[in-house]
Protein backbone atom coordinates (compact mmCIF):
# COMPACT_ATOMS: atom_id res chain seq x y z
CA UNK A 1 0.00 0.00 0.00
CA UNK A 2 3.35 2.35 1.09
CA UNK A 3 4.13 2.52 -3.32
CA UNK A 4 0.63 4.37 -3.85
CA UNK A 5 0.96 7.84 -4.86
CA UNK A 6 0.59 9.73 -1.91
CA UNK A 7 -2.59 11.34 -3.16
CA UNK A 8 -4.71 11.94 0.32
CA UNK A 9 -7.93 9.99 -0.43
CA UNK A 10 -6.86 8.77 -3.70
CA UNK A 11 -5.96 5.07 -4.29
CA UNK A 12 -7.26 3.59 -1.66
CA UNK A 13 -10.99 1.74 -2.18
CA UNK A 14 -12.75 2.71 0.90
CA UNK A 15 -15.12 0.22 2.91
CA UNK A 16 -17.83 2.47 4.00
CA UNK A 17 -20.03 0.14 6.41
CA UNK A 18 -23.07 1.32 9.05
CA UNK A 19 -21.42 0.59 12.95
CA UNK A 20 -24.52 1.02 15.05
CA UNK A 21 -27.56 3.24 13.76
CA UNK A 22 -25.38 6.45 14.04
CA UNK A 23 -22.27 6.37 12.67
CA UNK A 24 -20.44 4.87 9.77
CA UNK A 25 -17.05 2.79 9.95
CA UNK A 26 -14.75 3.87 7.12
CA UNK A 27 -11.76 1.37 6.69
CA UNK A 28 -8.99 2.09 4.51
CA UNK A 29 -7.15 -0.68 4.99
CA UNK A 30 -6.44 -3.81 8.05
CA UNK A 31 -2.54 -2.60 8.83
CA UNK A 32 -0.76 -0.46 10.11
CA UNK A 33 0.80 1.78 7.80
CA UNK A 34 2.05 5.47 7.28
CA UNK A 35 0.48 6.04 4.04
CA UNK A 36 -2.89 4.87 5.14
CA UNK A 37 -2.92 7.05 8.32
CA UNK A 38 -2.17 10.26 6.09
CA UNK A 39 -5.71 9.12 4.24
CA UNK A 40 -7.19 7.89 7.72
CA UNK A 41 -6.57 11.74 9.03
CA UNK A 42 -7.04 13.44 5.55
CA UNK A 43 -10.60 12.14 5.61
CA UNK A 44 -11.27 13.23 9.24
CA UNK A 45 -10.37 16.69 8.32
CA UNK A 46 -12.67 16.55 5.32
CA UNK A 47 -15.27 15.65 7.34
CA UNK A 48 -14.73 17.96 10.10
CA UNK A 49 -14.23 20.82 7.38
CA UNK A 50 -17.82 19.69 6.49
CA UNK A 51 -18.92 20.18 9.85
CA UNK A 52 -17.20 23.77 10.81
CA UNK A 53 -18.13 25.49 7.54
CA UNK A 54 -22.05 25.19 9.04
CA UNK A 55 -23.08 23.54 6.29
CA UNK A 56 -23.55 20.29 7.91
CA UNK A 57 -24.18 19.76 11.40
CA UNK A 58 -25.51 16.35 11.10
CA UNK A 59 -22.08 14.86 11.36
CA UNK A 60 -20.97 14.29 14.82
CA UNK A 61 -16.85 14.73 15.24
CA UNK A 62 -15.35 11.78 13.01
CA UNK A 63 -12.48 9.72 15.44
CA UNK A 64 -9.44 8.92 13.06
CA UNK A 65 -7.87 5.70 14.41
CA UNK A 66 -4.83 3.78 11.79
CA UNK A 67 -6.25 3.34 8.98
CA UNK A 68 -9.92 4.10 9.61
CA UNK A 69 -12.20 6.77 10.14
CA UNK A 70 -15.30 6.87 12.54
CA UNK A 71 -18.08 9.16 11.25
CA UNK A 72 -20.90 9.83 13.65
CA UNK A 73 -24.01 10.71 12.11
CA UNK A 74 -27.80 11.91 13.78
CA UNK A 75 -29.70 8.67 12.26
CA UNK A 76 -32.94 11.15 11.99
CA UNK A 77 -31.41 13.93 10.23
CA UNK A 78 -30.15 11.71 7.64
CA UNK A 79 -30.21 7.55 6.51
CA UNK A 80 -27.61 5.80 6.55
CA UNK A 81 -27.08 5.47 2.58
CA UNK A 82 -27.40 9.15 2.72
CA UNK A 83 -24.59 9.69 5.24
CA UNK A 84 -22.89 7.14 3.27
CA UNK A 85 -23.18 9.02 -0.32
CA UNK A 86 -21.91 12.24 1.29
CA UNK A 87 -18.80 10.53 2.95
CA UNK A 88 -18.40 8.78 -0.17
CA UNK A 89 -18.17 11.81 -1.85
CA UNK A 90 -15.36 13.35 0.07
CA UNK A 91 -13.25 10.92 -1.88
CA UNK A 92 -13.69 12.69 -4.68
CA UNK A 93 -12.64 15.98 -3.27
CA UNK A 94 -9.75 18.19 -3.67
CA UNK A 95 -7.05 17.42 -1.38
CA UNK A 96 -7.15 18.93 1.74
CA UNK A 97 -4.98 21.94 2.51
CA UNK A 98 -2.22 21.49 5.72
CA UNK A 99 -3.39 17.49 6.24
CA UNK A 100 0.01 16.11 5.51
CA UNK A 101 2.14 19.03 5.31
CA UNK A 102 5.75 17.89 6.84
CA UNK A 103 5.02 19.87 10.60
CA UNK A 104 8.26 20.90 12.77
CA UNK A 105 9.19 18.05 14.91
CA UNK A 106 7.61 18.07 18.35
CA UNK A 107 10.51 16.92 20.99
CA UNK A 108 10.15 15.25 24.00
CA UNK A 109 12.68 15.11 26.12
CA UNK A 110 12.69 12.10 28.47
CA UNK A 111 14.94 10.32 31.56
CA UNK A 112 15.72 6.32 30.00
CA UNK A 113 15.90 3.69 32.46
CA UNK A 114 16.27 3.03 36.58
CA UNK A 115 13.33 3.44 38.57
CA UNK A 116 12.08 6.42 35.42
CA UNK A 117 12.56 3.06 32.89
CA UNK A 118 11.59 0.06 34.74
CA UNK A 119 11.65 -2.98 31.76
CA UNK A 120 14.30 -1.22 29.82
CA UNK A 121 17.17 -3.69 30.61
CA UNK A 122 14.53 -6.91 29.63
CA UNK A 123 13.63 -5.03 26.63
CA UNK A 124 17.72 -4.59 25.45
CA UNK A 125 17.97 -8.28 26.76
CA UNK A 126 15.43 -9.54 24.70
CA UNK A 127 16.89 -8.31 21.47
CA UNK A 128 20.58 -9.06 22.51
CA UNK A 129 20.97 -4.86 22.46
CA UNK A 130 22.46 -2.81 25.37
CA UNK A 131 20.28 -0.31 27.36
CA UNK A 132 22.48 1.99 25.50
CA UNK A 133 21.48 0.45 22.27
CA UNK A 134 17.76 0.75 22.72
CA UNK A 135 17.90 4.02 24.00
CA UNK A 136 19.84 5.29 20.65
CA UNK A 137 17.33 3.35 18.34
CA UNK A 138 14.48 5.15 20.30
CA UNK A 139 15.13 8.65 20.42
CA UNK A 140 17.17 8.52 16.75
CA UNK A 141 13.56 7.71 15.06
CA UNK A 142 11.10 10.06 13.55
CA UNK A 143 7.35 8.89 14.53
CA UNK A 144 3.97 9.91 13.39
CA UNK A 145 1.13 10.43 15.58
CA UNK A 146 -1.31 7.85 14.17
CA UNK A 147 -4.26 8.74 16.56
CA UNK A 148 -5.15 9.77 20.14
CA UNK A 149 -7.28 6.73 22.46
CA UNK A 150 -7.33 4.86 25.01
CA UNK A 151 -6.96 8.03 27.45
CA UNK A 152 -7.19 11.69 26.78
CA UNK A 153 -4.14 12.95 25.29
CA UNK A 154 -2.78 8.98 24.53
CA UNK A 155 -1.27 9.15 21.26
CA UNK A 156 -0.37 6.18 19.36
CA UNK A 157 3.05 7.02 17.99
CA UNK A 158 5.22 4.85 15.23
CA UNK A 159 6.62 3.39 13.79
CA UNK A 160 9.36 2.10 16.43
CA UNK A 161 12.52 0.95 14.98
CA UNK A 162 12.34 -3.05 13.89
CA UNK A 163 15.21 -4.02 16.11
CA UNK A 164 12.97 -3.22 19.50
CA UNK A 165 9.48 -4.00 18.68
CA UNK A 166 8.59 -5.75 21.40
CA UNK A 167 5.12 -6.98 22.50
CA UNK A 168 2.93 -5.83 25.50
CA UNK A 169 3.41 -7.41 28.78
CA UNK A 170 1.56 -10.73 29.84
CA UNK A 171 -0.01 -8.92 32.65
CA UNK A 172 -0.76 -5.57 32.65
CA UNK A 173 0.54 -3.29 35.51
CA UNK A 174 -2.23 -2.01 37.44
CA UNK A 175 -0.48 2.02 37.40
CA UNK A 176 1.77 2.97 34.70
CA UNK A 177 2.90 6.45 36.30
CA UNK A 178 2.31 9.52 34.46
CA UNK A 179 4.77 10.93 31.97
CA UNK A 180 6.15 6.85 31.37
CA UNK A 181 7.38 6.55 27.76
CA UNK A 182 6.42 2.96 26.74
CA UNK A 183 6.97 0.57 23.82
CA UNK A 184 4.10 -2.13 22.38
CA UNK A 185 4.45 -3.96 19.01
CA UNK A 186 5.67 -1.53 16.74
CA UNK A 187 4.33 1.61 18.53
CA UNK A 188 5.73 4.04 21.22
CA UNK A 189 3.85 6.29 23.66
CA UNK A 190 3.21 8.20 26.24
CA UNK A 191 0.91 7.99 29.24
CA UNK A 192 -0.28 11.40 29.89
CA UNK A 193 -1.65 10.58 33.83
CA UNK A 194 -1.82 7.34 35.86
CA UNK A 195 -3.40 4.67 34.10
CA UNK A 196 -3.28 0.62 34.60
CA UNK A 197 -1.55 -0.59 31.22
CA UNK A 198 0.65 -3.45 29.66
CA UNK A 199 3.07 -1.33 27.70
CA UNK A 200 7.13 -1.58 28.55
CA UNK A 201 7.90 1.18 30.28
CA UNK A 202 11.59 2.57 29.11
CA UNK A 203 11.69 6.19 30.30
CA UNK A 204 9.96 9.07 31.96
CA UNK A 205 9.30 12.62 30.49
CA UNK A 206 8.22 15.99 32.64
CA UNK A 207 6.72 17.50 29.45
CA UNK A 208 2.61 17.24 30.15
CA UNK A 209 0.91 15.31 27.67
CA UNK A 210 -2.46 16.38 28.91
CA UNK A 211 -3.17 19.63 30.40
CA UNK A 212 -6.31 21.28 31.03
CA UNK A 213 -5.08 24.81 31.32
CA UNK A 214 -3.70 24.64 27.81
CA UNK A 215 -6.26 25.82 24.74
CA UNK A 216 -5.11 22.77 23.15
CA UNK A 217 -5.25 20.37 26.12
CA UNK A 218 -3.24 17.43 24.39
CA UNK A 219 0.25 18.26 23.47
CA UNK A 220 -0.45 15.90 20.70
CA UNK A 221 -2.09 16.09 17.49
CA UNK A 222 -2.97 13.25 14.89
CA UNK A 223 -0.43 13.99 12.54
CA UNK A 224 1.94 15.18 14.56
CA UNK A 225 6.05 14.11 13.90
CA UNK A 226 7.49 13.07 17.11
CA UNK A 227 10.45 13.24 18.70
CA UNK A 228 12.42 11.45 22.21
CA UNK A 229 15.41 13.55 23.36
CA UNK A 230 17.49 11.90 25.99
CA UNK A 231 18.23 13.77 29.02
CA UNK A 232 20.42 12.87 32.34
CA UNK B 1 -28.49 23.39 48.72
CA UNK B 2 -27.63 19.63 49.15
CA UNK B 3 -24.71 18.38 51.04
CA UNK B 4 -23.37 14.84 50.52
CA UNK B 5 -23.97 13.24 54.02
CA UNK B 6 -23.06 9.32 52.10
CA UNK B 7 -22.07 8.98 48.69
CA UNK B 8 -23.58 5.19 48.30
CA UNK B 9 -21.68 3.20 46.03
CA UNK B 10 -21.27 5.17 43.06
CA UNK B 11 -22.56 8.71 42.44
CA UNK B 12 -21.56 11.44 40.41
CA UNK B 13 -22.35 14.46 38.44
CA UNK B 14 -23.26 13.73 34.91
CA UNK B 15 -24.96 15.74 31.79
CA UNK B 16 -25.52 14.94 28.09
CA UNK B 17 -21.56 14.38 28.06
CA UNK B 18 -18.74 15.91 25.76
CA UNK B 19 -18.66 14.49 21.95
CA UNK B 20 -16.62 17.14 20.36
CA UNK B 21 -13.42 15.39 22.06
CA UNK B 22 -13.34 11.76 20.73
CA UNK B 23 -10.24 12.69 18.29
CA UNK B 24 -8.09 13.24 21.45
CA UNK B 25 -9.26 10.45 23.21
CA UNK B 26 -11.64 11.53 25.79
CA UNK B 27 -14.79 9.29 26.18
CA UNK B 28 -18.05 11.34 25.56
CA UNK B 29 -19.50 10.07 28.77
CA UNK B 30 -22.53 11.37 30.46
CA UNK B 31 -25.47 9.70 31.97
CA UNK B 32 -25.81 6.05 31.60
CA UNK B 33 -29.66 6.44 31.01
CA UNK B 34 -30.19 9.43 28.95
CA UNK B 35 -33.74 9.09 29.01
CA UNK B 36 -34.09 9.37 32.27
CA UNK B 37 -31.30 12.19 32.44
CA UNK B 38 -33.79 14.22 30.46
CA UNK B 39 -37.33 13.80 32.34
CA UNK B 40 -35.22 14.36 35.64
CA UNK B 41 -34.50 18.01 34.55
CA UNK B 42 -37.88 18.45 32.08
CA UNK B 43 -39.39 18.04 35.22
CA UNK B 44 -37.83 20.17 37.21
CA UNK B 45 -38.18 22.94 34.50
CA UNK B 46 -34.41 22.42 32.98
CA UNK B 47 -33.80 21.55 29.02
CA UNK B 48 -33.31 17.80 29.10
CA UNK B 49 -29.05 17.82 28.99
CA UNK B 50 -28.45 19.74 32.18
CA UNK B 51 -26.06 18.35 35.05
CA UNK B 52 -28.31 16.35 37.23
CA UNK B 53 -26.70 13.39 40.00
CA UNK B 54 -26.02 9.87 38.75
CA UNK B 55 -27.04 7.25 41.50
CA UNK B 56 -25.69 3.50 41.45
CA UNK B 57 -27.75 0.68 43.04
CA UNK B 58 -26.93 1.98 46.07
CA UNK B 59 -27.62 6.11 46.51
CA UNK B 60 -26.32 9.03 47.94
CA UNK B 61 -27.90 10.57 51.54
CA UNK B 62 -28.18 14.12 51.58
CA UNK B 63 -28.38 17.04 54.11
CA UNK B 64 -31.04 19.16 52.67
CA UNK B 65 -29.53 22.83 53.56
CA UNK B 66 -32.73 25.12 52.43
CA UNK B 67 -36.01 24.67 50.53
CA UNK B 68 -35.84 23.10 47.23
CA UNK B 69 -37.59 21.57 44.67
CA UNK B 70 -35.96 17.94 42.89
CA UNK B 71 -36.44 15.96 40.16
CA UNK B 72 -36.03 12.16 40.45
CA UNK B 73 -36.10 9.85 37.48
CA UNK B 74 -35.11 6.73 36.07
CA UNK B 75 -34.83 3.87 38.73
CA UNK B 76 -36.25 3.72 42.40
CA UNK B 77 -33.47 3.48 45.13
CA UNK B 78 -36.01 3.77 47.35
CA UNK B 79 -35.74 7.73 48.26
CA UNK B 80 -37.04 8.88 51.40
CA UNK B 81 -37.46 11.64 53.69
CA UNK B 82 -36.04 10.51 56.71
CA UNK B 83 -37.30 13.12 59.44
CA UNK B 84 -41.30 12.27 58.11
CA UNK B 85 -40.69 9.27 56.39
CA UNK B 86 -42.02 10.56 52.84
CA UNK B 87 -40.83 8.16 49.70
CA UNK B 88 -39.39 10.06 47.16
CA UNK B 89 -40.61 8.73 43.87
CA UNK B 90 -38.62 8.73 40.51
CA UNK B 91 -40.94 10.18 37.26
CA UNK B 92 -41.87 13.63 39.46
CA UNK B 93 -40.81 16.54 41.50
CA UNK B 94 -40.83 16.58 45.41
CA UNK B 95 -40.45 19.76 47.51
CA UNK B 96 -38.19 19.80 50.04
CA UNK B 97 -37.79 21.52 53.28
CA UNK B 98 -35.25 22.94 54.98
CA UNK B 99 -33.38 20.89 57.28
CA UNK B 100 -33.58 17.73 56.33
CA UNK B 101 -32.24 14.99 55.52
CA UNK B 102 -32.94 12.29 52.30
CA UNK B 103 -31.64 9.06 51.50
CA UNK B 104 -31.51 6.80 48.58
CA UNK B 105 -30.57 3.59 50.44
CA UNK B 106 -31.13 1.39 47.41
CA UNK B 107 -33.55 -1.13 46.75
CA UNK B 108 -32.79 -5.00 46.20
CA UNK B 109 -36.29 -5.81 44.31
CA UNK B 110 -35.61 -2.63 41.87
CA UNK B 111 -35.25 -4.02 38.29
CA UNK B 112 -33.07 -1.24 37.84
CA UNK B 113 -29.80 -0.13 38.68
CA UNK B 114 -29.48 3.72 38.06
CA UNK B 115 -31.58 7.16 39.29
CA UNK B 116 -31.02 10.98 38.59
CA UNK B 117 -31.61 13.63 40.93
CA UNK B 118 -31.88 17.17 39.03
CA UNK B 119 -31.95 20.58 40.58
CA UNK B 120 -33.58 23.90 39.16
CA UNK B 121 -31.25 25.24 36.61
CA UNK B 122 -29.32 21.95 36.96
CA UNK B 123 -25.91 21.41 39.08
CA UNK B 124 -23.53 24.60 39.35
CA UNK B 125 -20.37 22.99 38.28
CA UNK B 126 -17.23 24.25 35.96
CA UNK B 127 -17.44 23.15 32.96
CA UNK B 128 -14.81 21.11 31.75
CA UNK B 129 -14.39 20.80 27.70
CA UNK B 130 -17.98 22.30 27.28
CA UNK B 131 -19.67 19.53 29.86
CA UNK B 132 -20.42 18.82 33.53
CA UNK B 133 -19.95 15.18 33.24
CA UNK B 134 -17.24 13.46 36.07
CA UNK B 135 -14.88 11.71 33.09
CA UNK B 136 -13.89 9.54 36.28
CA UNK B 137 -10.86 7.39 34.34
CA UNK B 138 -9.13 10.96 33.43
CA UNK B 139 -10.10 12.77 36.63
CA UNK B 140 -11.64 15.73 35.46
CA UNK B 141 -15.16 17.14 34.94
CA UNK B 142 -18.08 17.14 38.31
CA UNK B 143 -16.73 17.64 40.96
CA UNK B 144 -13.00 17.47 40.90
CA UNK B 145 -13.20 14.73 38.49
CA UNK B 146 -14.11 12.01 41.17
CA UNK B 147 -17.05 10.45 42.92
CA UNK B 148 -18.76 12.53 45.11
CA UNK B 149 -18.43 12.11 49.09
CA UNK B 150 -19.08 13.03 52.13
CA UNK B 151 -18.99 16.93 52.47
CA UNK B 152 -19.75 17.84 48.72
CA UNK B 153 -21.58 20.49 48.34
CA UNK B 154 -24.67 20.17 45.42
CA UNK B 155 -25.74 23.48 44.47
CA UNK B 156 -28.60 24.60 42.13
CA UNK B 157 -27.64 26.83 39.04
CA UNK B 158 -30.93 29.03 39.41
CA UNK B 159 -32.88 29.49 42.45
CA UNK B 160 -36.55 29.26 40.73
CA UNK B 161 -35.88 26.61 38.42
CA UNK B 162 -35.48 27.20 34.30
CA UNK B 163 -37.97 27.80 31.49
CA UNK B 164 -37.53 24.83 29.54
CA UNK B 165 -40.89 23.31 30.74
CA UNK B 166 -42.34 26.33 31.28
CA UNK B 167 -40.66 26.98 35.04
CA UNK B 168 -41.94 23.43 36.15
CA UNK B 169 -40.83 23.59 39.75
CA UNK B 170 -44.40 23.59 41.33
CA UNK B 171 -44.28 20.76 43.90
CA UNK B 172 -45.83 17.41 42.68
CA UNK B 173 -44.99 17.69 39.04
CA UNK B 174 -45.46 13.59 37.36
CA UNK B 175 -43.73 13.15 34.51
CA UNK B 176 -46.89 11.78 31.99
CA UNK B 177 -47.90 8.58 31.25
CA UNK B 178 -46.53 7.88 28.00
CA UNK B 179 -47.02 4.99 24.97
CA UNK B 180 -43.38 4.21 23.86
CA UNK B 181 -42.06 5.17 27.32
CA UNK B 182 -38.46 3.25 27.12
CA UNK B 183 -38.15 2.71 30.93
CA UNK B 184 -41.81 0.67 30.50
CA UNK B 185 -40.37 -1.53 27.68
CA UNK B 186 -37.34 -2.08 30.20
CA UNK B 187 -39.41 -3.49 32.88
CA UNK B 188 -41.43 -5.31 30.41
CA UNK B 189 -38.02 -7.11 29.98
CA UNK B 190 -38.40 -6.47 25.93
CA UNK B 191 -35.14 -7.57 24.41
CA UNK B 192 -31.92 -5.44 23.64
CA UNK B 193 -32.59 -4.95 20.13
CA UNK B 194 -29.22 -4.77 18.15
CA UNK B 195 -27.65 -4.32 14.10
CA UNK B 196 -25.08 -6.44 12.97
CA UNK B 197 -21.64 -5.21 13.57
CA UNK B 198 -18.55 -5.78 11.32
CA UNK B 199 -18.00 -9.51 12.96
CA UNK B 200 -20.01 -12.33 13.06
CA UNK B 201 -21.60 -13.46 16.07
CA UNK B 202 -24.74 -11.78 15.64
CA UNK B 203 -26.98 -15.02 15.66
CA UNK B 204 -25.15 -16.20 18.15
CA UNK B 205 -25.92 -13.55 20.79
CA UNK B 206 -29.73 -13.45 19.80
CA UNK B 207 -29.45 -17.61 20.33
CA UNK B 208 -29.82 -17.38 24.67
CA UNK B 209 -30.18 -15.64 27.56
CA UNK B 210 -27.03 -13.72 29.03
CA UNK B 211 -26.25 -11.98 32.47
CA UNK B 212 -25.03 -9.42 33.35
CA UNK B 213 -21.85 -10.21 35.52
CA UNK B 214 -20.66 -8.02 38.45
CA UNK B 215 -17.77 -6.79 36.93
CA UNK B 216 -20.02 -4.13 34.83
CA UNK B 217 -19.19 -0.38 35.31
CA UNK B 218 -20.33 3.17 33.62
CA UNK B 219 -17.44 1.95 31.09
CA UNK B 220 -18.49 -1.45 30.28
CA UNK B 221 -21.60 -4.00 30.75
CA UNK B 222 -19.65 -7.40 30.91
CA UNK B 223 -21.80 -10.62 29.61
CA UNK B 224 -21.70 -13.76 31.31
CA UNK B 225 -23.06 -16.93 28.71
CA UNK B 226 -21.46 -19.27 26.42
CA UNK B 227 -18.58 -18.27 24.10
CA UNK B 228 -18.79 -16.69 20.87
CA UNK B 229 -17.21 -17.17 17.85
CA UNK B 230 -16.54 -14.01 15.99
CA UNK B 231 -14.81 -15.38 13.15
CA UNK B 232 -11.75 -12.89 13.44
CA UNK B 233 -8.71 -14.39 15.77
CA UNK B 234 -5.62 -13.20 13.87
CA UNK B 235 -3.58 -11.14 16.20
CA UNK B 236 -2.78 -9.12 13.30
CA UNK B 237 -6.97 -7.56 13.06
CA UNK B 238 -7.07 -7.60 16.96
CA UNK B 239 -4.58 -4.26 16.84
CA UNK B 240 -5.87 -2.53 14.29
CA UNK B 241 -7.62 -0.33 16.48
CA UNK B 242 -11.03 1.67 15.26
CA UNK B 243 -13.03 4.44 16.74
CA UNK B 244 -15.83 2.72 18.68
CA UNK B 245 -19.63 3.76 19.58
CA UNK B 246 -21.67 3.46 22.81
CA UNK B 247 -23.58 -0.36 22.29
CA UNK B 248 -21.01 -1.92 20.74
CA UNK B 249 -20.86 -5.34 21.40
CA UNK B 250 -17.44 -6.61 21.88
CA UNK B 251 -16.09 -9.73 22.00
CA UNK B 252 -12.36 -10.44 23.30
CA UNK B 253 -10.26 -13.59 22.82
CA UNK B 254 -12.18 -15.09 25.40
CA UNK B 255 -15.00 -14.72 23.72
CA UNK B 256 -17.57 -13.17 26.80
CA UNK B 257 -18.89 -10.06 25.44
CA UNK B 258 -18.52 -6.43 26.41
CA UNK B 259 -21.24 -3.57 25.34
CA UNK B 260 -19.72 -0.09 25.43
CA UNK B 261 -21.29 2.01 27.86
CA UNK B 262 -21.24 5.58 28.15
CA UNK B 263 -17.52 6.33 29.61
CA UNK B 264 -15.89 3.65 26.80
CA UNK B 265 -13.07 4.44 25.23
CA UNK B 266 -12.84 6.42 22.06
CA UNK B 267 -11.50 3.74 20.12
CA UNK B 268 -10.74 -0.35 20.55
CA UNK B 269 -9.19 -2.96 18.63
CA UNK B 270 -11.45 -6.34 19.64
CA UNK B 271 -13.84 -7.58 17.69
CA UNK B 272 -17.36 -6.43 17.41
CA UNK B 273 -20.45 -8.59 16.74
CA UNK B 274 -23.37 -6.52 17.04
CA UNK B 275 -24.56 -2.75 17.74
CA UNK B 276 -27.26 -1.74 20.53
CA UNK B 277 -29.79 0.78 18.51
CA UNK B 278 -29.72 4.19 19.86
CA UNK B 279 -33.10 3.94 21.12
CA UNK B 280 -32.20 1.04 23.39
CA UNK B 281 -29.02 2.71 24.93
CA UNK B 282 -31.16 3.92 28.05
CA UNK B 283 -32.40 0.50 28.95
CA UNK B 284 -28.44 -0.50 28.52
CA UNK B 285 -27.51 1.68 31.33
CA UNK B 286 -30.63 0.49 33.50
CA UNK B 287 -29.30 -2.69 33.86
CA UNK B 288 -28.08 -4.07 36.73
CA UNK B 289 -25.53 -6.79 37.47
CA UNK B 290 -27.27 -10.48 37.52
CA UNK B 291 -29.70 -9.11 35.13
CA UNK B 292 -30.91 -11.66 32.54
CA UNK B 293 -30.80 -9.96 29.09
CA UNK B 294 -31.73 -11.14 25.34
CA UNK B 295 -31.33 -9.81 22.38
CA UNK B 296 -33.67 -9.21 19.01
CA UNK B 297 -31.57 -8.87 15.64
CA UNK B 298 -33.85 -5.62 14.28
CA UNK B 299 -32.73 -3.62 10.57
CA UNK B 300 -31.40 0.02 10.21
CA UNK B 301 -35.17 1.44 9.81
CA UNK B 302 -36.27 -0.57 12.84
CA UNK B 303 -33.74 1.84 14.57
CA UNK B 304 -34.63 4.31 12.96
CA UNK B 305 -38.13 4.57 14.09
CA UNK B 306 -37.64 3.27 17.61
CA UNK B 307 -35.73 6.24 18.20
CA UNK B 308 -37.65 8.67 16.01
CA UNK B 309 -40.76 7.47 18.68
CA UNK B 310 -38.85 8.13 21.66
CA UNK B 311 -37.71 11.84 20.70
CA UNK B 312 -41.49 12.22 19.82
CA UNK B 313 -42.27 10.77 23.06
CA UNK B 314 -40.11 13.19 24.98
CA UNK B 315 -41.23 15.80 22.86
CA UNK B 316 -45.11 14.98 24.04
CA UNK B 317 -44.29 14.51 27.77
CA UNK B 318 -42.47 18.02 27.81
CA UNK B 319 -45.21 20.02 26.12
CA UNK B 320 -47.58 18.07 28.42
CA UNK B 321 -45.69 19.65 31.47
CA UNK B 322 -45.93 23.03 30.04
CA UNK B 323 -49.51 23.09 29.13
CA UNK B 324 -49.85 21.84 32.88
CA UNK B 325 -47.52 24.96 34.13
CA UNK B 326 -49.64 26.97 31.49
CA UNK B 327 -53.33 25.78 33.51
CA UNK B 328 -51.70 26.55 36.81
CA UNK B 329 -51.08 30.19 36.01
CA UNK B 330 -54.63 30.35 34.61
CA UNK B 331 -55.72 29.00 38.02
CA UNK B 332 -53.50 31.30 39.96
CA UNK B 333 -54.79 34.09 37.89
CA UNK B 334 -58.14 33.70 38.18
CA UNK B 335 -58.09 33.97 42.08
CA UNK B 336 -57.76 30.06 42.47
Amino acid sequence: MSGDPPGVLGGAVPRIEPLGDSALLVTLGDVIDLELNRQAQGLAAAVERLRRSGADRRFGRPVPAYASVLVPFDPLALDADEARAIVAGLFDGPQPPGTDEPGEVIEIPVRYGGDDGPDLAAIAAAHELTPADVVRLHSEADYRVYFLGFAPGFAYLGPLPAAIVTPRLATPRERVPAGSVAIADAQTGVYPFALPGGWRIIGRTDTPMWDLRRDRPSFLQPGARVRFRAIG
Amino acid sequence: MLEVLEPGLLTTVQDSGRPDWTHLGVPIGGACDGWSLAVANLLTGNGPGLAAVEMTLIGATFAVHSPITIGLAGADLGGVVRESGRRLMPGRTHRLDGYTTIAFGGDASSSTAREYLAVPGGIDVPLVLGSASTALGAGFGGIDGRRLQPGDVLRPASTNGGSETGGATRPDVVWPALADDPLGDLTADAPIRILPGPAEGLEALAAVEWRVAAGSDRVGLRLEGPSIATGETGPAREFVSHGVVLGAIQVPAGGAPIILLADHQTTGGYPIAAVVISADHSRLGQLRPGASVRFAPVTLEDARVALALQQEALARGTASLRDDAGWDELWQSAGG
